[in-house]
């Protein structure tokens, strides 16, 4: 087999079924089912929820049975709230111990799964937000803070090309580039500004790449759920740096959802069918 | 959380402020505003990250979305609870909205219902088989306080029994108001005139007729038939036709539930899942060719490694033919060291130490298919060392999931059990048979007795919580069951409890009626003076310190007749040779006559059989037990004096009333010829009611005096009735007891 066949059986594989959005949203879907059953199962009181949820039921019953009787009717309304509340409340230990893997995990997935690379020859924008100081600039010398805006500038790599030139919007100190790549690949463009550089990465293509839509300073909570990109240097005028990558939308029977949705839905159904098959209560 | 929120408010705003720029910002320097594409973009580009954001932060606050978030974990916790609320809140406001148009239907339909009570609410606590006479014992001697205040203020009397003083017959006319001939109840058990063999009176269930053959399956098609062999209508249906809503739980010969406007839950006669009236299991390592004479199964435990396995047995495999009995295995590892056993059965896991029970565990007999019948039983540990002995209950229709509708409606008795979990459900639930077979003693059968007699208390409480108006009544089983098997120790020389010197009889009986009179207590603190209590027992209890077995004295005078070179019969007449017997007698208290063109190969002409009864009651009336010199018998009744009403055939012929001290032998009732009239009963079961019903009236008291003479068991549906106000049936055969004047009991 010569290497161009390889090249086309690997590539083959890649954009198979298998390793679609979708094929790795199931599967994901599937295994973190399964995964969170099993830890809820074990980190929970499980007869203490089962005993939770049967109250539940027989006020819900007695809703029905005593529908005669008013004041039946509302006291058992009464204790089905306060049941409920119980009832979260011993969701809440094995939910604390569920959602932080889940969460991390989602916020890795995201980068993925969340948004498209860019299409070659795509427009997209470039957003680069200025900080405080410029701001501060900006209140003491109007003309200055202008003058700052117009200091920044671009470079980019001979693969991105600039289809427009670059729009200041002065009210929010940010300076707008549109940008097309002309190339599949990943690519670094370098902003310039105060004399202090910074670069933003960018993917141009179709593949499953991991993308970041922005780079940020600073915000450590904001960059662990938004930026897949290290922190700007702190004493950088530059705020962020962000693009516009398109959301990924994922098929599913003719309609395009987020993965998230997708996730949602299926990891529950997922769920649904492990706790049966494994006699945990939820 | 009010920070989360502002949190999420201000990262909101942070993106607006992207795809929501004011006009004068879009405005550029350079002379062309931004186009679509930025904003569409930037919005899009954004999308995600904010849905996660916004998801992770309200997940981690707000529970229900949390749930929803983490998907396969807690999610269905909220969603659940969120339909539940769902469901609970349309369920609400259907009721709320709909109850002015109902009230106004049944208005015009029934005008007022309670309009011409007497008592917003009735309460009747049954107590079978509370002893008028021991109550006045225990009363004289400060020990029922509770009790004596209804006798001080209210009412006590005794209380007329029926004609067997047996609880199915006795609970069918208080429920009824008429007499057996009218209800058709005259035993546990009632013959078949065709076989002579017996069968359930109260109830008949019938597998589905249809089946569909698929290879060895034989797959039933349609419903289970349960016909209620009880006629008569229960007064509680009289009540909801007029819209008086009651709550049933646990009176006798309620199964199979009718349909009525109140919530019922059955009591005595509902089978276990086998069919049976309770059939126990011991299952033990220990080699034993025996067999329980009464109600229970040996099981072997094989023991391998250190782990032994044994299984629960079910009923029949109901998709195949003479596959036998289906079973639920389970797994024990006894620990010697801390007398204690681990156990696995099905998907439950615990640990019994020597002479404990297990919860009640479900048992899931798995047919093929996807058949599956659905039960509960609960283990007792009895030993480890050196054998392993394990005691199993009877396995219950699992409330939570009947098999067999044992309520009205179906979901009553569900919602019992979501309420305070499972509980035993077969009409016979103190398992008697074990103690008298000495597989439970007297400690482990009083823990299970009293663990369903608080399973009852809780169904009682939650009752009057939710019946403000109308009808409540409960049966209490205990006090019937804890009699039987404990009144040895009330005597000092009962042949059951020979073995134990009478200074060490425990007080158990006394004990029993000392936890009935502190539940009255609790209950009365439950009642205003608008609510008439009542305490009542179908009879009364008497010693069982001698058998006497009825067939084997008409063999020895002449009535029944043997098979050749036969001096004894097997069990249901084994060996009666049915062409020259003339009389015969099963059950507790029956007498029948072999009829001609009735029983199948009758001999007695029907004309001479008036003249056989006589001879027959002035044979066996005041008949004496040679060793004591006392009167074995003390009437003979024949039924055409005392039964009249429709199903009057079905009675027996003659009923005999034991003296006091005597019952029926174990032989007698199962259609036994033995060779002895009189013998010692040295069972468990030492006290027993089903003798002269003169001798063992129950108990009335309640909190209003009533004026009655001489008040009768039948009298207690035409008085409730008449207390509601609505018009009794003709065909009653109580009567109504005068009510004196509302007073009101100090319950302090």
């Amino acid at each position: 087999m010569t290497m161009v066949a390889h090249a086309e059986a690997i590539a083959a594989f890649r954009f198979s079924p298998l390793t679609s959005p979708l094929a790795i949203v199931v599967v994901l879907s599937l295994v973190v089912g399964l995964l969170m059953v099993v830890l809820f199962g074990y980190t929970s009181d499980q007869k203490a929820i089962s005993r939770a949820k049967d109250q539940l039921k027989a006020h819900l019953l007695a809703v029905r049975l005593y529908r005669d009787q008013i004041p039946v009717v509302m006291g058992s309304y009464g204790k089905i709230l306060r049941g409920t509340g119980s009832y979260l409340k011993l969701a809440f230990k094995p939910l604390l111990y569920v959602i932080i893997p889940i969460t991390l995990l989602m916020v890795q997935i995201d980068r993925y799964l969340g948004q498209t690379p860019l299409p070659v020859n795509a427009p997209f924008l470039l957003t680069v937000h200025l900080g405080e100081q410029s701001s501060n600039a900006k209140a003491a010398d109007a003309s200055m803070a202008v003058d700052a805006m117009n200091k920044v500038t671009l470079e980019l790599p001979p693969e991105i090309t600039m289809t427009a030139p670059p729009v200041h919007i002065d009210a929010d100190n940010e300076v707008v580039w549109r940008l097309a790549g002309t190339k599949d690949g990943e690519y670094e463009l370098k902003i310039v500004a105060a004399g202090q550089s910074a670069t933003k990465a960018v993917c141009v293509g179709s593949d499953l790449p991991r993308i970041s839509t922005v780079r940020l300073r600073g915000r450590f909570w904001e960059r662990m759920f938004s930026s897949a990109e290290p922190a700007l240097p702190e004493k950088s005028p530059i705020e962020s740096i962000s693009i516009n990558y398109p959301d990924r939308n994922i098929e599913v029977a003719g309609y395009g959802m987020n993965w998230i949705w997708l996730f949602f839905i299926l990891s529950m159904v997922a769920g649904f069918i492990f706790k049966e098959l494994l006699g945990i209560q939820i | 959380m009010n920070r989360m929120w502002e949190a999420i408010a201000r990262l909101d705003y942070a993106q607006g402020r992207l795809v929501r720029l004011p006009a004068s910002a879009t405005k550029l320097g350079y002379g062309f505003s931004l186009s679509p594409l930025y904003c569409q973009r930037r919005h899009f580009a954004d999308k995600s990250v904010r849905t996660t954001r916004v998801l992770l932060l309200v997940l981690i606050f707000l529970p229900t979305l949390a749930h929803a978030y983490a998907g396969p974990g807690a999610g269905f916790a909220v969603l659940s609870s969120f339909w539940a609320i769902f469901v609970a809140f349309l369920y609400s406001f259907y009721a709320l909205v709909t109850w002015p148009f109902r009230q106004l239907f049944r208005f015009i339909r029934r005008r007022n219902a309670y309009g011409k009570a007497t008592f917003e609410r009735a309460v009747i606590l049954g107590f079978d088989g509370m002893d008028p006479e021991l109550a006045e014992r225990f009363m004289k001697e400060g020990r029922l306080p509770n009790l004596s205040k209804l006798r001080e203020k209210g009412t006590f009397s005794r209380l007329r029994t029926t004609f067997p003083a047996i609880s199915p017959v006795a609970w069918s006319t208080f429920m009824t108001g008429v007499n057996p001939g009218k209800h058709n109840i005259y035993d546990f058990l009632a013959r078949d005139t065709s076989n002579y063999l017996p069968y359930l009176s109260s109830a008949e269930i019938k597998g589905p007729k249809r089946h569909i053959k698929i290879g060895k399956y034989s797959i039933p098609f349609g419903k289970t038939e349960i016909k209620a062999m009880r006629k008569g209508t229960p007064f509680w249906h009289w009540l909801g036709n007029a819209g008086i809503f009651s709550s049933v739980i646990r009176v006798p010969v309620t199964f199979p539930p009718e349909k009525f406007q109140g919530v019922l839950l059955s009591g005595m006669c509902v089978p276990d899942l086998k069919g049976s009236q309770g059939t126990f299991c011991l299952c033990t390592t220990r080699a034993s060719e025996d067999r329980f004479r009464e109600g229970g199964v040996r099981v072997p435990i094989e023991r391998k490694n250190g782990v032994c396995r044994s299984y629960v047995p079910g009923p029949d495999n109901p998709l195949v033919e003479k596959a036998g009995e289906l079973r639920a295995d389970f797994e024990i590892r006894p620990e010697l060291g801390s007398k204690s056993a681990r156990f696995v059965f099905g998907s439950e896991k615990f640990t019994l130490k020597i002479g404990e029970y297990s919860e009640w565990l479900p048992a899931e007999f798995k047919a093929g298919m996807g058949f599956t019948a659905h039960g509960i039983c609960r283990f007792y540990l009895k030993g480890v060392s050196p054998e392993v002995e394990i005691y199993v209950t009877p396995v219950n229709i699992d409330p939570g999931h009947p098999d067999l509708p044992i309520s009205h409606p179906v979901t009553y008795s569900i919602y019992l059990a979501k309420l305070f979990g499972p509980y035993a459900t077969l009409g016979l639930a103190e398992d008697t048979w074990a103690l008298n077979e000495h597989v439970l003693d007297d400690d482990a059968f009083l823990a299970q007795a009293y663990g369903n007699h608080e399973d009852r208390e809780r169904m009682l409480f939650d009752a009057l919580d939710k019946t403000r108006q109308g009808l409540c009544t409960c049966v209490f089983d205990t006090t019937d069951r804890v009699q039987h098997m404990f009144w040895r120790y009330l005597e000092e020389d009962h042949p059951a409890a020979r073995d134990v010197p009478h200074s060490q009889h425990p007080p158990v009986i006394q004990d029993l009626y000392e936890r009935m009179d502190r539940l009255i207590g609790r209950v009365m603190e439950k009642i205003d003076d608008d609510t008439l209590l009542m305490v009542i027992s179908d009879h009364g209890f008497k010693s069982f310190a001698r058998c006497m077995n009825v067939n084997a004295w008409l063999y020895q005078n002449g009535y029944l007749a043997l098979k050749e070179g036969k001096t004894e019969s097997g069990d249901w007449f084994e060996d009666v040779d049915w062409s020259r017997t003339r009389a015969y007698t099963m059950g507790l208290n029956g007498l029948y006559l072999n009829i001609k063109g009735r029983e199948k190969q009758g001999i007695v002409d029907p004309a001479e059989a008036e003249a056989l009864k006589d001879e027959l009651q002035k044979g066996l009336n005041g008949l004496v037990d040679p060793a004591s010199g006392a009167v074995g018998i003390t009437g003979v009744f024949i039924a055409d004096n005392v039964y009249r009403g429709p199903y009057t055939e079905n009675s027996p012929d003659l009923i005999v009333g034991y003296g006091a001290g005597y019952r029926a032998s174990w032989d007698s009732v199962m259609g036994k010829v033995t060779g002895q009239i009189f013998e010692d009963n040295t069972k468990a079961w030492s006290g027993d009611h089903c003798i002269d019903p003169r001798l063992v009236p129950g108990v009335l008291f309640s909190s209003h005096k009533f004026i009655a003479d001489k008040p009768a068991i039948v009298d207690v549906a035409p008085t409730i009735l008449k207390l509601f106000g609505l018009a009794l049936p003709g065909h009653f055969d109580g009567k109504p007891w005068t009510l004196a004047a509302k007073v009101r009991i100090d319950t302090a």
